[in-house]
């Protein structure tokens, strides 16, 4: 089966790459995405990329577990086995915080690293762009950007004609 | 170096600063006087309070300066000339710190202040003279007026030998771009982390907590570094907005410098909170009578009512941590300045109303009261806020002289650049 999965663009340095990102970002594309072997400050603004979600998972994460820590402590010491120990009350928010801070921050660790692994689409075993050879190359001292074929505004012609006209060169389709 | 509208513009912010501080002193000063005379602590615990909450600040600044130093941070390169200004307010915070360390020699009762300088003072509740308490005994080794002036003298030694030498040399590095003057600092700094927090540890157990000499806590140092350094991130935020607002750092301090002391303000308010709940969860669990009676004054009276304090104490639960720790838990509250400027300045804001907990209740001796003494309740003072003021005033001012002594920013530091172009 050899369907056109993205077409790929290579550019020769750092600032052709940042401002093409932005003209692609411009002309309204949505799934594509720059690579480089080194993190480019200001891309994600050049990209339109919002915000990461991720601190949502963390949040939720940490609300979960302060909660369950809460209610841990309370359905073993005030319900299920009350129990005087050193006349302090059956439940009170300070004796037990220890126990629900610790939970708090080890649910807010999961949050995070699960919502790492969503956000990203992990575990993803295989992806078409290992099809490329210009894409193993990024790991040395290629900077692409790949257009997919599932963005709305892709044509195989049209799209090409736009990479190379902000400045990429070795176009490529890479197949499925 | 500065263009001449400049150095007017800061020049006047100095000179009204300068006029309001000494107006706001004089007022403290009576305070002071008429506390003396009428042998009242409260107008001294006002005096003191003032200090306490810019000391804090400086302190907190001399904290991450050296930190910075010593992790050879190169963001903060540009804020680390604006913490260097503020060390210029230490010298004149000792100035005015030196009353308080005369009473004892010069007041008919050197105990007005801190207790335990009078043994012939009686204890509350009762139980006889300070010099007859065997835990004051104890620590008399260590708590004599003697020893307690010394001791003062080389905390400050400490203070400002550590801010003149860190401010000279990066100063100097202006002129001759002399890389070694940064080596030496950084140098210093790894000693001079380790004095610093010596020396306010036991500063604040000296002149904080020994307002209760009765009391134990192993917490207490680092609480008032907590806070010191909280106090320190907000005032530096609101110093570098104000700054490049007015044009002096506009354009180099950025959004990326501005996230990051908000980052820091939050690791700071957890910090804070955890030593703050640490402290009461230990003396909770213990529940020993000398370690506990501190917590219960900040709580209810004698009889088990409510007093004031447990609306403070909530207070610094709710307002003191929650609300700044929901708040720059937001991306949005670091990097919108109006955010950022309205949770720094609240920080601020509660940090004073955290040294009003730990400095202002006390048992204090009356005869008619129910068991011969009463809890001094919450109660903002007009000497409270003419110290406040005043003590800020004269920072302010010795900070204006400082800015016009040196480049906004340090320009032939070899960091400088990895400063200037910093992004999150």
């Amino acid at each position: 089966m050899s369907e056109v999965y993205a077409i790929v663009a290579s550019f020769k340095n750092t600032p052709d790459l940042f401002h093409a990102a932005e003209k692609v970002r411009d002309a309204g594309f949505k799934k594509w995405d720059t690579y480089s072997s080194f993190p480019v400050h200001g891309m994600p603004e050049a990209q339109g990329q919002r915000r990461s979600k991720v601190p949502i998972f963390t949040f939720f994460g940490g609300i979960t577990g302060f909660t369950l820590g809460t209610a841990m402590v309370w359905y073993m010491n005030a319900f299920d086995y009350p129990l005087i120990v050193g006349g302090m009350p059956f439940f009170s928010p300070v004796f037990p915080f220890p126990i629900m801070y610790e939970l708090t921050i080890l649910l807010a660790a999961f949050g995070t690293l699960g919502g790492m692994f969503i956000t990203n689409l992990l575990p993803q075993h295989y992806s078409p762009l290992f099809n490329s050879a210009q894409f193993l190359e990024v790991s040395g001292d290629r900077l692409l950007i790949i257009i997919e074929a599932q963005d709305k505004q892709f044509d195989p012609v049209e799209t090409k004609t736009f990479l190379e006209s902000i400045g990429g060169f070795d176009i490529e389709e890479i197949e499925d | 170096m500065h263009n001449q509208e400049e150095i007017s513009k800061i020049q006047s912010v100095g000179l009204i600063a300068l006029i309001v501080g000494v107006v706001g002193l004089l007022i403290g000063a009576f305070g002071l006087y008429s506390g003396l005379v009428s042998d009242d602590a409260r107008p001294l615990i006002s005096w003191l309070i003032g200090l306490t909450f810019w000391l804090s600040i400086a302190l907190g600044l001399l904290f991450l300066t050296q930190i910075w130093y010593v992790f050879h941070a190169r963001w903060p390169t540009i804020i680390r000339r604006q913490c260097e200004h503020c060390f210029s307010a230490l010298p004149w915070i000792f100035l005015l710190f030196t009353p308080l360390l005369l009473i004892p020699f010069f007041h008919d009762n050197p105990g007005i202040l801190w207790k335990w300088m009078n043994g012939s003072n009686v204890m509350p509740g009762g139980h006889g003279l300070i010099q007859d308490d065997p835990l004051f005994q104890w620590k008399s080794v260590y708590l004599n007026p003697i020893f307690f002036t010394v001791r003062a003298f080389l905390f400050f030694g400490v203070f400002i030998g550590l801010a003149y030498f860190l401010k000279k040399w990066s100063f100097d590095t202006d002129k001759t771009g002399d890389v070694e003057n940064i080596h030496k600092a950084r140098r210093l700094s790894s000693v001079g982390l380790f004095l610093l927090a010596t020396a306010s540890t036991l500063g604040a157990i000296d002149w904080f907590k020994s307002l209760d000499y009765h009391w134990f806590s192993t917490m207490y140092g680092v609480w008032f570094f907590a806070g010191s350094v909280r106090a320190a991130l907000s005032t530096i935020l609101i110093f570098c907005i104000i700054a490049s607002a007015k044009g002096y750092l506009k354009g180099t301090f950025n959004q990326a410098h501005r996230y990051d002391l908000g980052c820091m303000m939050l690791a700071f308010t957890i910090f804070w909170t955890y030593i703050s709940f640490s402290q009461y969860f230990l003396i909770h669990n213990a529940n020993i009578p000398e370690e506990t009676y501190w917590y219960n004054i900040r709580e209810h009276n004698g009889d088990g009512v409510h007093n004031t304090w447990w609306v403070i104490s909530m207070l610094l639960i709710f307002c003191n941590f929650l609300v700044p720790f929901f708040a720059l838990l937001w991306y949005k509250t670091k990097i919108v300045i109006w955010r950022s400027v309205a949770v720094a300045v609240w920080i601020l804001l509660f940090h004073i109303v955290d040294l009003y907990w730990n400095l202002v209740p006390g048992k204090v001796v009356d005869a008619n009261a129910s068991h011969g003494y009463y809890i001094r309740q919450f109660s903002v003072e007009i000497f409270d806020i003419a110290a406040l003021i005043g003590v800020g005033g004269i920072c302010i001012w010795a900070v204006c002289q400082s800015m016009l002594k040196a480049e906004p920013i340090p320009i032939k530091d070899p960091n400088v650049l990895k400063s200037l172009n910093h992004a999150e």
